[in-house]
């Protein structure tokens, strides 16, 4: 069907699809500020890499295509996907693992399926998921330079003057740290075999939480520790806070509805109540970890809302969140990956068809069920009286 | 006061006043401050008055003039047809120099362009013929009230035009309750029915009680936007002494689409696929209210309406008591017309209106609205991006429907899943490509799959039919085969059968008809006599139709 010509009405709103996306974009930088404060420059490197990549790759994809690559490519949409895409990928991670799932979630996922608006699956998690499965290591170990307090590493091979002790803790945004990041995403780079370090290799954040127990804010807050402050390991408690920011300004813009994240956060904060116990902790882990902990609300606000993937009709987005909420506790608790965004993200965009046409509204004039009313009583024994008393 | 009356004084106070939530509606810049400033002019009578023969929906009127005639003002120059039609009066006295097709805006479903047109030259002098005014419409009995209405040419005046009389009619076989006078008029840019109850208030209240009459109905109820103020405040004055209510309704729009009206008055739907009258309810507009005054109270038949000029384009917008036929280039030079920055001229709403190319189309009957629209209030539409189901049209759709759905089975062409998804509850308001992000012209999509469901449905019922003809055909001819194979030989060989058929006979057959021919008509030379018996009998008695 060919595009008809224009007509009623005449008159349309100043919101568009680059606006919209700048503002998911806006949305995050809280929560990739906070990250970026508490693991370094590895996050902004991922995203740098990443977006450049994902331009670059949609720009030569819609140019085989033959479309209009102004048009398109100023819709941000790639760039939306490549900035969640990179969030999720750990920090530090060499440079061909993001330029892999990138390729993957733009090219496969996304114009395989005929492009923006046809793509079943979110592509940044499907690149996130070909990388999990491919390269299961990689992706679970976190590279944070400023944790590289007992490493081998000589400070004085960096090239770099006055610091010699190996004891030093390095701030993530000094010029060290940066190259330090640097290093670690372009292994080429390094001048000698000893800058190959990989700073801390840390595992997914949510073990630590799981053992835990209780709020890091809390514990700051009583031992007078600043929030602030990376020894506080307060840092997945304000980077969700941040993202929830974010998220509850799109909702404030109405850029997404309240159904999904509601459903999601609510879901997650049900079933892990119910299975919440003192001194089971350990094992299922506090509601509130649950929620604050990990990338529970990047994945409610920005995630699981990515509106072509997901189920359109307001009661098919609620279960929608739903099945989302309990994949992600289900894989968490009982499933072998620590951390279960991407698949259950997936999940759900694998049962939004269906939500989709079974979860209709009402429409005007019709019963539930798709049943057309009758006319009233009055009218129907009026008629069979037939003409009035004209 | 007991709680049993104090329950009963609060809903009945919250039945009064508070109107139902209806679902989705946006909220348009409206730009209606503008041609509010003024108050409703009457215009000169200009050189040419262009008045088409069909200003309504339905069949076109017949002309009962010819060229050269000289016509008085309230003449009724072209009769209704038999039915779904309304008459058109010449709007002042002068000389019909033609009646030709002429460029007109088309309405809402009607695609073409131009149409017969009685030209009228006036001659300044805006001579009238004699008027019957009724001051008291009590006398009027139903049927007189209802002819009365349709002599004066009255059709819905708030943009569809679906002859008055023809609605009113329906509450001869349906039960009537409540009559709901629409003054809501939620598009942008129009401002007539606010100027005119601004005005003239106590005329509408008047009209809307002759309505209540002339559809024998229970109740009446005013729904208006509260956004409207000084319309309210006048409204509220006029309807002190009136049995006719008033429900203060909240703006969005298409808060003033009947469905969506009859929902937040009521909170009833209008069910798929029936009428309004069929739970009891009928809409009119406001500008009708104010034209069945006129035809009643005032005697005077349609021959003009409130109409609002405005856009950017204008200097002055403002609202019109403007003779029908008058061309809008006309209206427009009245304004102050700017005309390098006029960009679009839209007859009707921004939401709803239609685009003319040509400004010597005339007012109507249906014309609420003229915008001379500028660039910076008509950007240049956009390209179409892809569709990224963010479901902001399903938030804003009156109808509950998921724009979204339909536009992906729009451009498969699955006509079933769009059946299934309510393509035909789709009132075409625009809500949604008002809201899209992505800039794709929705309704348009759903138009063009519409007439195609609609196109194949008609060929289907065709080819069915035609299926059933040939089907039958052959049972025929099978039947006929059976029969014959059957029978027993005849007894007499098939040649003998032969000159039987040469007995027929011209002269026999001449002779037969002249006899049938003689027969009809003693009957009918009969009926006729007795006809005229019967009416100088009893002068009441009808007359037989032939």
């Amino acid at each position: 069907m060919t595009a008809p010509g224009p007509g009623s009405p005449l008159q349309t709103s100043t919101q568009t699809i680059a606006g919209i996306m700048q503002l998911v974009l806006l949305a995050l930088v809280p929560g990739i500020a906070m990250a970026t404060w508490f693991f370094g420059f590895g996050i902004l490197i991922n995203i740098l890499l990443a977006g450049v990549t994902a331009i670059a790759l949609e720009a030569a994809i819609l140019k085989l295509r033959k479309k209009d690559i102004r048009l398109h490519l100023g819709d941000y949409s790639a760039l939306v996907s490549a900035v969640l895409f990179a969030i999720a990928v750990p920090p530090g991670s060499p440079w061909w693992l993001v330029i892999i799932g990138i390729v993957f979630a733009l090219v496969f996922a996304k114009h395989m399926y005929g492009g923006l608006g046809q793509n079943p699956f979110n592509p940044a998690m499907c690149g996130y998921v070909l990388l999990l499965l491919a390269f299961p290591l990689e992706m679970t170990t976190w590279h944070i330079p400023n944790e590289i307090v007992n490493s081998a590493i000589r400070i004085d091979s960096l090239g770099i003057g006055d610091i010699t002790s190996d004891q030093q803790i390095l701030s993530p945004f000094s010029w060290l740290g940066l190259q330090q990041s640097l290093v670690l995403t372009f292994p080429f780079i390094a001048r000698n075999s000893q800058q190959l370090i990989d700073g801390l290799a840390m595992a997914t954040p949510l073990i630590e939480f799981k053992m835990a127990g209780h709020s890091a804010l809390l514990t700051a807050w009583d031992n007078g520790l600043s929030w602030f402050d990376r020894e506080s390991a307060t840092g997945w408690e304000l980077i969700n806070i941040a993202y929830l920011g974010g998220g509850l300004l799109l909702l404030y813009k109405r850029i997404i509805s309240w159904h999904i994240p509601f459903s999601i956060l609510l879901t997650i904060g049900v079933i892990s109540s119910l299975f919440y116990a003192p001194d089971s902790a350990a094992i299922y882990g506090t509601p509130y970890l649950h929620l604050f902990g990990s990338a529970t609300m990047i994945a409610a606000f920005f995630i699981a809302t990515d509106p072509v993937s997901a189920a359109t009709s307001n009661r098919g987005r609620i279960i929608y969140g739903i099945l989302i909420g309990t994949t992600i506790y289900s894989i968490r608790v009982w499933g072998s990956y620590l951390d279960s965004i991407a698949l259950a993200v997936l999940f759900g965009n694998f049962c939004a068809p269906l939500l989709d046409y079974y979860c209709r509204p009402r429409r005007y004039g019709h019963l539930r069920r798709g049943l057309v009313q009758r006319p009233n009583q009055a009218t129907e024994q009026h008629r069979e009286k037939g003409i009035g008393e004209l | 006061m007991s709680i049993a009356n104090k329950f009963t004084a609060l809903s009945a106070w919250r039945h009064k006043l508070r109107a139902h939530a209806t679902p989705g509606g946006i909220r348009p810049k409206a730009y209606k401050k503008t041609s509010l400033r003024s108050r409703i002019m009457p215009t000169p009578i200009p050189g040419l008055l262009i008045l088409p023969l069909g200003q309504h929906q339905g069949t076109a009127a017949e002309a009962l003039v010819s060229v050269g005639d000289r016509v008085l003002k309230y003449q009724t120059i072209a009769a209704a047809a038999q039915s779904n039609s309304v008459a058109v009066h010449a709007p002042t006295s002068g000389t019909i120099v033609a009646i030709e097709n002429s460029p007109v805006a088309r309405l809402a479903n009607n695609l073409n362009e131009s149409q017969l047109c009685i030209h009228l030259e006036p001659d300044g002098k805006d001579s009238a013929t004699e008027l019957y005014p009724e001051s008291d419409y009590h006398l009027l009995d139903h049927s007189q009230l209802l002819q009365r209405i349709a002599d004066a040419g009255i059709c819905g005046m708030g943009g569809a035009g679906f002859p008055t009389r023809d609605k009113l009619q329906l509450s001869i076989d349906h039960k009537i309750d409540l009559l709901i006078i629409n003054a809501v008029e939620c598009e942008p840019y129009i401002t007539a029915d606010e100027a005119l109850i601004r005005e003239r208030a106590e005329a509408v209240v008047q009209g809307a009680e002759i309505l209540l009459a002339a559809t024998r109905a229970s109740r009446c109820v005013i729904g208006i936007e509260d956004s409207k103020t000084d319309a309210i405040t006048k409204l509220v004055a006029a309807l002190k002494n009136s049995s006719v209510e008033l429900m203060v309704i909240g703006t969005k729009y298409p808060a003033g689409g009947e469905k969506q009206l009859i929902q937040a008055v009521t909170g009833k739907e209008v069910p798929s696929g029936l009428h309004p009258a069929d739970i009891g309810i009928l809409l009119q507009n406001a500008g009708t209210a104010y034209a069945a005054y006129n035809a009643i109270i005032l005697g005077q038949p349609c021959i003009s309406r409130i109409t609002t000029l405005t856009g950017l384009a204008l200097q002055t917008p403002k609202n019109f008591e403007t003779l029908l036929g008058i061309p809008i280039s006309f209206l427009f030079e009245l304004c102050g017309i700017n005309e390098s920055a006029r960009l679009k001229t839209i007859i009707g709403g921004s939401m709803m209106g239609i685009e003319v190319s040509n400004t010597a189309v005339p007012v109507t009957k249906t014309t609420n609205c003229v915008i001379a629209g500028c660039a910076e209030e008509f950007p240049s539409p956009t390209d179409e991006h892809a569709c990224i189901r963010c479901g902001f049209c399903a938030t804003a759709c009156p109808a509950s429907l998921l724009p979204q759905q339909l536009l992906s089975y729009s451009k498969s062409s699955d006509h079933q899943q769009l059946q299934d998804h309510g393509l035909f509850d789709c009132i075409e308001c625009g809500a949604c490509a008002y809201v899209c992000p992505s800039k794709i012209p929705l309704v348009q999509y759903y138009r063009a799959s519409k007439s195609k469901i609609k196109a194949r449905q008609a060929s289907h019922a065709q080819s069915a039919r035609w299926q059933n003809r040939f089907q039958f055909h052959q049972f025929r001819i099978k039947k006929t085969a059976d029969d014959t194979s059957n029978k027993k030989p005849r007894d007499t060989p098939a040649a003998d059968i032969k000159p039987k058929l040469e007995d027929f006979s011209r002269d026999e057959a001449r002779r037969k008809i002249a006899d049938a021919v003689a027969r009809v008509q003693t009957r009918k030379s009969k009926l006729i006599a007795s006809t005229k018996n019967a009416n100088s009998n009893n002068g009441n008695m009808p007359g037989v139709e032939e």
